[in-house]
């Protein structure tokens, strides 16, 4: 599988059962309505706006986001990546490399200026992934408040 | 956010697609008062036509590869431009043919959410109807057919359940299991249609497929979704849906599926005059791979509801053994699983109309024996409508020899439309048309 080239593509209901393997093996939860639910959403939206990996014919990677605008204060159109997921297996052969360089050019080809994410501080290497795809830290941040005890 | 231009039909034509809804599709207006709630900040429905900028300016297959797309169709060959209006009829009956299908059993959802997903497909479907009529009424079509933009739109407007040009669109659904699986299994037919004709050297029709095709990837999820839910369902027990009555609604519908490529043998004329870049039976069998992959995920699905404990490696595991040996694995029994029909099963189209093959490839020699297969691997509902009915009274005239399967596949009854100027007139009658033929290769 090493050697086989990685070819990214737009998402489709198709992906959903590799979406779910995926997330099963990186957040140690099997909750396919959930992704059900998240596909759903994003092929509606735009589906050319998120993209998975494949290689060997299997997928090994997904990128989920969309352009919205006036989230936030932010006005203006804004690409955002709001889901990544990579086959385990496949770590290190530059799946989300290639997952986020298809995606910036989707951003792109649509006319967005800006495209944001958000990181978890607790998630250094998801950090220097983006760093690494040219993002940066932004004056933005998260706040958030327990509502039940 | 894509690259798209918008445009209204002149009023009168727009007037005639909105009376039209508001006869077919009356749910249009609680939809989009509820839009918000079902599907919050998407953006709002609106019925006009896309075009794409930014596409492909030149021929990109055919004998004309290279050249100038044509804008106008005076400014194609008219072998070419008979090809192509001969198509676009034939999607916009299929767009408006739909949206009367699903709304004859719409109510009948057991899920709201469900529900709300088939309504909005339908009004997309009548924003793609609506995109093909502006291709009808954008241009001069009268030399190629000798009818006015004006006709021919009152007669794609006119059209109901039963004449329409595609088979598929001429079948009732019984129960909105119909309406799922339809989704999953017929739209996914449109997809390829609209992704071949992206190519088309008609420019107008080229620059209308990738909002289509952005809106038809939602109709997908609109028929996988529900389904990979439903098979939950089953495996635990439900009275509401079973394996078996989502496998019948598979065998009804994969063979119409199958058809809309056409004969599996044509389609080369097609690629020849630059309008698709596929074959039909190159089509096709994309098509059916693709059909695999669903019931693949689906029974994957299913086993690991039925089978609890099992991860995703270990589910392929089980499905393989269980698509290998037939037999059964933890309980759980190949034959409750879901299968593709074979592609021979209860064709009337075709390279092989009428033939007696079962569903899972086995061949009848006897004609009754072969109906009583059908009436066991159909679903009940369907079994009881006209077009099995015509379906069993043309395979008994080729089995007696007194018809080719040609002739029969022709001399299927359908509703026409016989009489009458208003669009609403429904002055459609059921007639023998044993002339009616699709130009070659236009669907």
């Amino acid at each position: 599988m090493e050697t086989t080239a990685i070819q990214v593509r737009a998402l489709s209901e198709l992906d959903i059962g590799d979406i779910v393997r995926i997330a099963e093996r990186t957040r140690h939860a099997y909750r396919p309505e959930l992704w059900e639910d998240r596909v759903t959403y994003y092929l509606r939206r735009d589906p050319e706006g998120s993209v998975v990996a494949e290689s060997g014919g299997r997928v090994v990677g997904f990128m989920l986001g969309d352009v919205r605008a006036g989230e936030f204060g932010i006005e203006e159109p804004c690409g955002w990546i709001e889901v990544i997921g990579v086959d385990p297996d496949c770590g290190g052969r530059g799946i989300g490399r290639a997952l986020g360089e298809a995606m910036l050019k989707r951003f792109r080809e649509r006319g967005v200026e800006r495209v944001r994410t958000m990181v978890d501080r607790s998630m250094p290497d998801v950090e220097r992934f983006f760093e690494s795809l040219g993002f940066s830290a932004d004056t933005l941040r998260s706040f958030v408040k327990r509502v039940h005890d | 956010m894509a690259n798209v231009t918008t445009t209204e039909l002149p009023k009168k034509y727009h007037d005639a697609v909105v009376r039209w809804r508001e006869l077919f599709l009356p749910d249009f207006d609680y939809l989009l008062q509820n839009w918000d709630r079902y599907f919050p900040r998407d953006p709002r429905f609106k019925l006009c036509a896309f075009r794409e900028l930014g596409m492909p300016c030149t021929v990109e297959v055919g004998q004309d590869q290279g050249k100038p797309k044509a804008e106008r169709a005076c400014e194609m060959r008219s072998e070419a431009a008979q090809h192509l209006i001969g198509a676009i009829r034939a999607q916009a009956s299929t767009e408006f043919g739909s949206i009367q299908q699903h709304q004859l059993t719409l109510a009948r959802a057991q899920d709201e959410e469900e529900q709300a997903m088939v309504l909005r497909m339908m009004a997309e479907e009548l924003r793609h109807g609506y995109q093909m009529l502006h291709l009808i009424v954008a241009d001069d079509w009268k030399p190629v057919t000798g009818q006015s933009s004006e006709e021919m739109v009152e007669e794609i407007l006119s059209m109901q359940t039963g004449s329409h040009v595609l088979g598929a669109f001429n079948i009732d659904f019984e129960s909105f299991v119909d309406n799922i699986v339809f989704c999953c299994l017929i739209d996914r037919v449109g997809k390829y249609q609209l992704a071949m004709q992206k190519v088309s050297a008609y420019a107008p029709m080229a620059d209308s497929m990738p909002q289509m095709l952005r809106e038809e990837a939602f109709h997908l999820a609109t028929g996988v979704v529900p389904l990979r839910r439903w098979v939950v369902k089953a495996a635990a027990g439900s009275p509401m849906i079973t394996m078996e009555v989502i496998q019948k609604h598979f065998n009804k519908w994969v063979p119409r599926g199958l058809e809309m490529f056409g004969d599996e043998r044509g389609g080369g004329t097609n690629v020849k005059l630059g309008l698709k870049p596929m074959k039909n039976r190159e089509a096709q069998d994309q098509y059916y791979l693709e059909i695999q992959k669903v019931v693949r995920d689906l029974n994957t699905r299913y086993l690991r509801a039925r089978l609890s404990g099992l991860d995703a490696a270990a589910a392929e595991a089980t499905l393989q053994e269980l698509e290998r040996d037939h037999g059964r694995v933890g309980g759980v029994s190949f034959d409750e699983l879901l299968r593709i029909p074979d592609r021979h099963y209860f064709r009337r189209r075709g390279e092989p109309s009428f033939a007696m093959v079962g569903r899972d490839g086995e061949r009848f020699l006897d004609v009754e024996a072969y109906l009583v297969h059908l009436t066991q691997t159909l679903p009940d509902g369907y079994r009881a409508t006209r077009d099995f009915q015509d379906y069993v009274a043309a395979l008994r005239q080729v089995a007696s020899g007194e018809k080719t399967a040609e002739e029969a596949g022709r001399s299927m009854p359908q509703l026409r439309r016989v009489g009458g100027v208003c669009p609403c007139s429904r002055a459609v009658r059921w007639v023998a048309d044993e002339s009616v033929e699709l130009p070659a290769g236009a669907v």
